[in-house]
């Protein structure tokens, strides 16, 4: 490789590419523990008295508490749908192809190709026809759709992954084809099976469409929740906004930084 | 693993009927929806058959709504490619190795963000009493400028969001493709005394050019989802400006008139587009792998 300048400039250039990634989200993060007055100062405040305020209004709230286990419940049950029936199936076509192998494969990357509202306006007419409209059930069965495609796409590379002499090797010690999968597979490709479940999650946690057409007031998940403070009166509540944006954000930047901590720890074994 | 079994089987058929039946029973239920007259404050309804289709093609709101459809979709998808492209390149050539992998995990940040958070973090940043991007504005011309408001840049205010979560997060992985690129054409190059950009330009990408195109196809994918974007910055204003065809589609099916039949006949039209172009598309990508 060419020597690496590093010019004054580039590093100015890298340091302003850095804030713009993540400055916006922190100024969030402030603002969160700001009183209203601070936020719309004339001049941006970084120096401040911070205020639980926000958050105890926010996580106060019975429908914040609502959506919270709205989300929990539905995201978890349709990640553990998804991935009961999507793992076998994934490594059934990575191990056992077949002439269908191709096609499957086609179908279940076609499904995100399916514009969000196509699905959405058809299930409301369905939900409300079956007396399930608004509720968790309804929010479950459709998001299994996306958590079980999800988890089947990004698990067939990871059981393709798994060395085939270490499967051979158990069918010697006389494993049947359900313990090689069971007992030597599934552990060997857990930690990118994981990688795949938890995203699925964040996939749902984050859905917004769907939700918003398929629930009124009983199901609303936590974006939904989030996403009618602005409505609020006629004083926009920006703190509480703020500290609202932060709630929702949680899961997935707990997952960057539980991603980060697997790099890290991959670079240090190198090392 | 050569051996006759029945776990091919009872691992792929249950997931396979339940995936079909949760694709199929939507999409058919659309088209019947589409060819009735049904609104959601009404109980009855009639086949009307085609006439939903008919209507929608003398419906200027839903000409506008293709049209904004199409010029999101060519914005973000290009404008993406090329930041992630040259962010790559820039950090390839100007980090080092311990600052490229510092800077990967933080421009995977914006693209992790539930959309509705985006959106929201921009907005504040957008706004014209104290938004972070009006203050300059503020001190230069005396005046802040409501990019939301304005029907001349709420469309790619809006794009700037897309682009600030894809544009970073495809910069990471076309790093990482770099990386991995053998090292030999490259220094071929430079003792050729070729400059940076034409290293990258003749070399490093048509390297990659059958990744770059996945890319293409997973970023046009997913540049369809941007509803949630568009709800919570402008929804859908200022007027139609930025209203989108999902945009459309759920205010005449939900919120304005609850007309879901003639919501659903733009879901068909959307759904039989979106196939074609996809489908083809992507056995054209397979072909270049």
């Amino acid at each position: 490789m060419a020597v690496k300048s590093k010019s004054p400039v580039s590093k100015l250039v890298l340091a302003g590419l850095v804030i713009i990634a993540v400055f916006p989200i922190f100024w969030v993060f402030l603002n969160s523990f700001k009183q209203l007055v601070d936020i719309v100062s004339t001049t941006p405040k970084f120096f401040f008295t911070p205020t639980l305020d926000n958050y105890i209004y926010v996580l106060g709230r019975e429908n914040v508490q609502h959506g919270l286990i709205n989300s929990i419940v539905i995201a978890g049950s349709s990640v553990l749908i998804g991935a009961a029936l999507g793992i076998p199936a994934a490594y059934a076509v990575a191990r056992y192809p077949n002439r269908f192998s191709d096609d499957i494969q086609f179908f279940v990357l076609s499904l995100r190709f399916l514009p969000p509202v196509a699905v959405a306006i058809p299930l409301i007419a369905i939900w409300l026809d079956l007396g399930l409209y608004d509720t968790r059930t309804a929010l479950i069965i459709t998001y299994t759709l996306l958590t079980m495609s999800t988890i089947i796409w990004l698990s067939i590379p990871a059981f393709s992954r798994v060395p085939r002499e270490i499967e051979e090797a158990a069918i010697v010690d006389g494993y049947g084809p359900y313990a090689v999968f069971f007992k030597v597979a599934l552990p060997v490709a857990a930690k990118s099976l994981i990688g795949a479940v938890i995203f699925s999650f964040i996939l749902v946690w984050n859905e917004f469409l769907i939700a918003l057409m398929l629930t009124t007031s009983d199901a609303k998940t936590l974006p939904i929740i989030a996403s009618e403070f602005t409505l609020l009166g006629r004083n926009v509540p920006w703190g509480i906004l703020n500290a609202s944006v932060i709630v929702l954000s949680l899961p997935p930047l707990i997952f960057v930084g539980v991603m980060s901590g697997f790099i890290n720890s991959a670079l240090k074994k190198k090392d | 693993m050569k051996r006759k079994t029945s776990l091919p089987a009872v691992f792929l058929i249950p997931p396979l009927i339940v995936l079909a039946i949760l694709a199929f029973v939507p999409t058919i239920a659309a088209v019947n929806i589409a060819l009735q007259n049904r609104e959601l404050s009404f109980p009855n309804s009639s086949y009307v058959w085609l006439s939903n289709f008919i209507d929608l093609f003398g419906d200027r709101r839903f000409i506008n709504a293709i049209w904004i459809s199409v010029i999101w979709e060519v914005v973000t998808v290009t404008a993406t490619m090329l930041v992630a492209v040259l962010l790559a390149i820039f950090l390839f050539e100007r980090a080092s190795p311990r600052m490229q992998n510092l800077i990967s995990i933080l421009f995977i940040i914006p693209v992790m963000l539930p959309r509705v958070s985006a959106a929201f973090v921009w907005k504040f940043m957008f706004n014209p009493l104290f938004g972070l991007i009006n203050y300059p504005i503020k001190l230069l011309t005396g005046a802040p400028i409501d990019f939301l408001s304005l029907p001349a840049t709420a469309l790619a205010s809006v794009a700037v969001v897309d682009v600030w979560q894809w544009g970073l997060f495809f910069s990471v992985i076309i790093l990482k493709l770099l990386q991995t690129l053998p090292p030999q054409p490259f220094e071929a190059a430079r003792l050729d005394n070729a400059k940076t950009w034409e290293v990258h330009f003749y070399i490093g990408i048509p390297m990659l050019g059958a990744p770059l195109i996945s890319l293409v196809f997973v970023k046009m994918v997913e540049s369809l989802r941007a509803f949630d974007l568009i709800y919570v910055m402008t929804r859908g204003g200022p007027g139609i400006a930025t209203e989108t065809l999902d945009m459309y589609a759920f205010s005449q099916g939900f919120v304005e008139a609850g007309k879901i039949s003639y919501a659903s006949s733009m879901a068909v039209l959307m759904m039989v587009a979106t196939i074609i172009a996809f489908t083809v598309l992507w056995k054209w990508v397979r072909k270049w792998q």
